[in-house]
């Protein structure tokens, strides 16, 4: 396990989620068969496929008829039968890259869907995951093996924030790969049109599919608490700039934030689309327990 | 109305209200640079409150400049006034009032100008408020004066009673210098005051160069008494002796120039001449505008001596000097021993024909000051010169051995010598006699006789008029006459040319001087008569005699002295006896001033200053002194001329005057009807409150 994964796996923030775990378990144990048989009954097929090898697979794992055959590496997976699959997409344009103090959106983001995923994996649910900006960086379908995680960690951690934003189309397209229902898991500052990211939203929702939405917002992004006159520069465009004075506008700044969240949550509440604001000093237990509460 | 500032230091502090703008340009400038997700969001709230935002920090920066100007000038203490009074409100004044007591007030403002101008200077002390403090300074002041500023009213009020009309012209110079060398040290409003009649005199040689100290800072506040209805405005311009010298028993003339400077004609003015206040002729007159006119007087003295001489002008409705005072010191008639080594049966052909008629042109006894005994040479031996004043050898061949100790006995008395040269003069016996002897009674020994063809004669080229028997000889026509004349025989003397009182064009001395004891010797190298030269035939030549002969009889003697201007000093000159004493002068108002006799050179000299009244002021030498032959015993002031001319100067006159000190007049009227002071600070501090507290409360909306 590298120092990264020990990030995301804080003992702090991993000891609160335990705790929601085993929570979560004796509510699951107690009604999952149920959920699951109603939620995903005809969709339990086995499935096989090979990938190539990647470090930390396990040595037992590596299909040596396939080592003859082509002289590389490859692993057999088997697909566990499972009844959730969780497709968490994971924002990693430019403005992500923001911290005013601390841990940045994207690491914050990356550590909320890694909890997630483990989260799910414990639970023997299909978990997979997309990176993207305004395209698809890294495209992880979902499977239920206990090891994916790794992958899954691999792909958060390949890339850094960088690039543009453009929610709305990447939802779109991402819509258009999900071939099977299920869990939708939107962890993104949603610096977008708002209208575009709704449509592909709805998009999901249209396709059966659970959405959830993590809105990270940095804290001082929706108080502006700085002082004195100011030339912001935008982290995706260049040429986006403005002097102002935060004194003079801070009142109106976080209205015009509010309306905006608040517009995003009615939006989600109207298309049956759970929409968790959270802010990035907020502890990662508590965004987690919106999930469980989800799932509860 | 006017607005000035009792701190105007503070006022620099307005530069300041530049600093919120520098602070909001230089903060402009140095802008934090902060990367951001969200600046579509910060562009939406600043198009929302754009315009009021915009608005709202204008209007913030302005109420800070604002802010700073406003405490700038509460500082400066600005205080707002109308009118020329000091009233209530502001700091401490310090206060300096010039009162115009030059002779023009008391004719302006139809005889109440310098009434006038004493109740607006009570009028300004009165004003004074506690801590505030005041200095009273005349514009006809000695110099002397140990001015000061002080804070007691009544000591102010007791001062102001004891100025009063001084006779002669404002020395506004002097008095302005002396306000703001007052002024230099106080802090907190300093104000001065001129109370003037506004007249010219006084004004006409002023200029802020004169000033030894001025600030500009402080401006002068000119209070005008008020204007007369144009009057008869006439005074006696000047008097003068018109006849020969003024001695006992002889007619004395005197002309008096009366002169009118106003603009209707002075009809039937009465002049009067007194001698002695004794009135002795009367005449009445009638001077045009703007014109002159003259008045002739003739009288007569009976007695030696000093007298006091006036000439009045009197006219109902007057305004003007109307006197003008001099002095006399008539004198008994000269004796003069005129000895003849030439003398002719034929009088005209008489070495002293021309002398004597110099002397006494008639030929009358009564009719000149002149008395003169001639005599031969052999006659000398038996004649006492004791009599006379004044002994005139002419063409004396050689002189008697027992001559010489005579003359030196003489002369050290006092006695007058006057030598004139000749075809029969001995120059060895000359030199011997005169020039060897000790001491010497002759300036330098004669060297050789020059006589050439008349058509060859020299002229008279050099003429030290400044020289005390030569002082009548700058009338152009007299200079002229002597000039004219031409000598062609004379005594070449080894006196150097420069040293003589004239000399000819070659540079040879015609005349030169030695002093013997307390008398004096003049050689003259020509002839008294016509032999040597044709200066006895000129018109020069009468009073070229009388004035050597006056001069060696000791002075001005028999003469008129018109005095001086009243301002002006007076030096006296005494034997050196009189080192150490003090000479006492009585005043015309009584007062009596003792003054010192200082050594200088080698005489006892003095110079009195306070000669600050228009009269006759009278003399006592010390006793213990010898006595000095012609030293007058009393001499005239008199007001200047022109400060009888009631003209005024202008407000923009005076301001070009007195540039680049600011100058504004106020009638006395708006000083009697008052005027109003506020101290503009309380107001300024609400108007700061108000705009702090908007600022505070703007900021905060902000």
């Amino acid at each position: 396990m590298t120092n990264d994964e020990k990030n995301y796996f804080d003992p702090k923030v991993l000891a609160g989620i335990s705790n929601l775990y085993l929570r979560a378990r004796w509510v699951v144990e107690g009604m999952m068969s149920g959920v699951h048989r109603s939620r995903s009954k005809g969709f339990s097929v086995e499935f096989e496929e090979h990938r190539e090898y990647s470090p930390g697979d396990e040595i037992r794992r590596i299909d040596w008829k396939a080592l003859g055959k082509f002289d590389r590496y490859f692993i057999k997976e088997y697909e566990d039968e499972t009844n959730l699959r969780a497709y968490l997409l994971v924002d990693t344009s430019g403005s992500m890259d923001y911290a005013s103090d601390g841990i940045t959106k994207f690491d914050y983001g990356c550590t909320l869907a890694a909890s997630l995923a483990y989260l799910i994996l414990r639970q023997q649910d299909a978990a997979g995951v997309v990176t993207f900006s305004d395209h698809i960086e890294a495209f992880i379908p979902p499977k239920a093996k206990r090891d994916y995680l790794l992958q899954i960690l691999h792909a958060l951690e390949n890339r850094g924030p960088g690039g543009e934003t453009n929610v709305g189309r990447i939802l779109e397209e991402i819509a258009g790969q999900i071939k099977r229902r299920g869990l939708v898991v939107l962890v993104s500052d949603l610096l977008d049109e708002p209208e575009k990211i709704l449509k592909g939203l709805r998009l999901f929702r249209f396709k059966g599919n659970d959405v959830i939405v993590f809105h990270l917002l940095d804290p001082a992004e929706l108080s502006l608490p700085f002082d004195g006159n100011i030339l912001f520069e935008d982290l995706e465009e260049l040429n986006l700039r403005v002097v102002a004075d935060p004194r003079a506008i801070r009142k109106t700044y976080r209205e015009v934030v509010e309306e905006f969240t608040s517009r995003m949550r009615q939006e989600c509440h109207d298309n049956i689309i759970d929409y968790q604001l959270i802010s990035t000093s907020t502890p990662l237990d508590r965004a987690l327990a919106s999930y469980l509460s989800w799932r509860g | 109305m006017s607005i000035f500032f009792l701190h105007p230091l503070y006022l620099l502090g307005l530069v300041a209200a530049s600093l919120p703008i520098l602070i909001h340009l230089l903060n402009r400038r140095k802008l934090k640079r902060i990367r951001f997700p969200a600046v579509r969001f910060i562009l939406l709230s600043q198009k929302r409150i754009s315009r009021s935002y915009r608005l709202r920090h204008w209007l913030l920066l302005a109420l800070r400049t604002l802010a700073v100007v406003f405490l700038a000038l509460l500082l400066a203490n600005p205080i707002f006034q109308t009118g020329a009074g000091l009233f209530a409100g502001g700091g401490p004044v310090s206060l300096v009032i010039l009162l115009d007591n030059s002779l023009s007030m008391t004719w302006s403002a139809d005889g109440n100008g310098f009434k006038q101008a004493k109740e607006a200077a009570r009028f300004l002390i009165a004003s004074l408020n506690d801590g505030d403090r005041a200095a009273l300074i005349p514009t006809n002041l000695t110099g002397k004066e140990p001015f000061r500023l002080k804070g007691e009213k009544e000591v102010l009020f007791k001062e102001l009673e004891r100025i009063e009309i001084a006779d002669g012209t404002a020395n506004i110079s002097a008095a302005l210098t002396k306000a703001y060398e007052l002024l230099n040290e106080p802090a907190g409003q300093k104000e001065i005051r001129l109370i003037t009649d506004m007249g010219l005199t006084g004004w006409d040689q002023f200029s802020t160069s004169s000033l030894k100290q001025y600030d500009p800072s402080i401006p002068l506040k000119t209070i005008r008494t008020g204007k007369q209805q144009q009057p008869l405005n006439g005074t006696i311009k000047e008097v003068r002796l018109a006849s020969q010298g003024v001695g006992v028993n002889l007619p004395l003339r005197f002309e008096a120039t009366v002169a009118n400077f106003g603009v209707s004609e002075i009809k039937d003015a009465l002049v009067q001449l007194s001698i002695d206040g004794q009135n002795k002729e009367q005449k009445l007159t009638s001077i045009p505008s703007r014109g002159e006119a003259a008045v002739s007087f003739q009288t007569q003295l009976t007695q030696a001596g000093p007298h006091v001489g006036r000439v009045s002008l009197k006219k109902d409705g007057l305004a003007g000097n109307n006197a003008v005072h001099f002095g006399l010191d008539a004198q008994d008639k000269l004796r003069i021993l005129v000895v003849d080594g030439d003398p002719q049966t034929s009088l005209v052909q008489s070495e002293t024909f021309f002398l004597i008629r110099a002397l006494n042109p008639a030929g009358e006894q009564d009719s000149s000051l002149y008395l003169p005994t001639v005599i031969i040479a052999d006659g000398l031996n038996a004649t006492s010169l004791e009599p006379y004043q004044v002994v005139i050898l002419c063409n004396l061949s050689s002189l008697p051995d027992s001559l010489v100790p005579k003359l030196q006995n003489y002369l050290r008395q006092g006695g007058g010598l006057l030598i004139f040269g000749g075809d029969r003069v001995q120059m060895e016996n000359y030199n011997l006699k005169l020039a060897q002897s000790s001491p010497p009674l002759l300036p330098a020994p004669l060297r050789e006789k020059k006589l050439g063809p008349e058509a060859g004669g020299e002229k008279i080229d050099r003429f030290d008029v400044a020289h005390p028997a030569l002082q009548g000889f700058s009338d152009p026509i007299l200079l002229d006459s002597i000039k004219s004349a031409r000598v062609w025989g004379y005594s070449r003397t080894t006196a150097p040319g420069k040293s003589a009182l004239i000399s000819l064009a070659n540079g040879d001395p015609l005349l030169i001087e030695q002093k013997v004891g307390a008398g004096r010797v003049i050689f003259f190298s020509t002839s008294a008569d016509r032999d040597w030269s044709d200066l006895p035939v000129k018109t020069a030549y009468l009073p070229l005699i009388q004035s050597l002969t006056n001069y060696l009889a000791g002075g001005k003697r028999g003469a008129m002295d018109p005095g001086i201007t009243v301002g002006n000093p007076k030096e006296f000159s005494l034997p050196p006896s009189y080192v150490g004493k003090s000479l006492k002068i009585i005043k015309p108002n009584k007062q009596e001033v003792e003054v010192p006799l200082a050594p200088d050179k080698d005489r006892a000299s003095a110079t009195f200053q306070e000669n600050d009244r228009a009269g006759i002021y009278r003399l006592s030498l010390p006793v213990g002194g010898e006595k000095e032959s012609g030293m007058p015993l009393l001499y005239a002031a008199n007001s200047p001329f022109l400060e009888s001319r009631l003209d005024e100067i202008s407000e923009s006159e005076l301001q070009a005057k007195l540039k680049p000190i600011p100058v504004e007049v106020i009638s006395i009227d708006s000083l009697q009807q008052g005027g109003t002071r506020m101290d503009l600070a309380l107001p300024l501090l609400g108007l700061l409150i108000v705009t702090l507290l908007t600022e505070g409360w703007l900021a905060q909306r902000i």
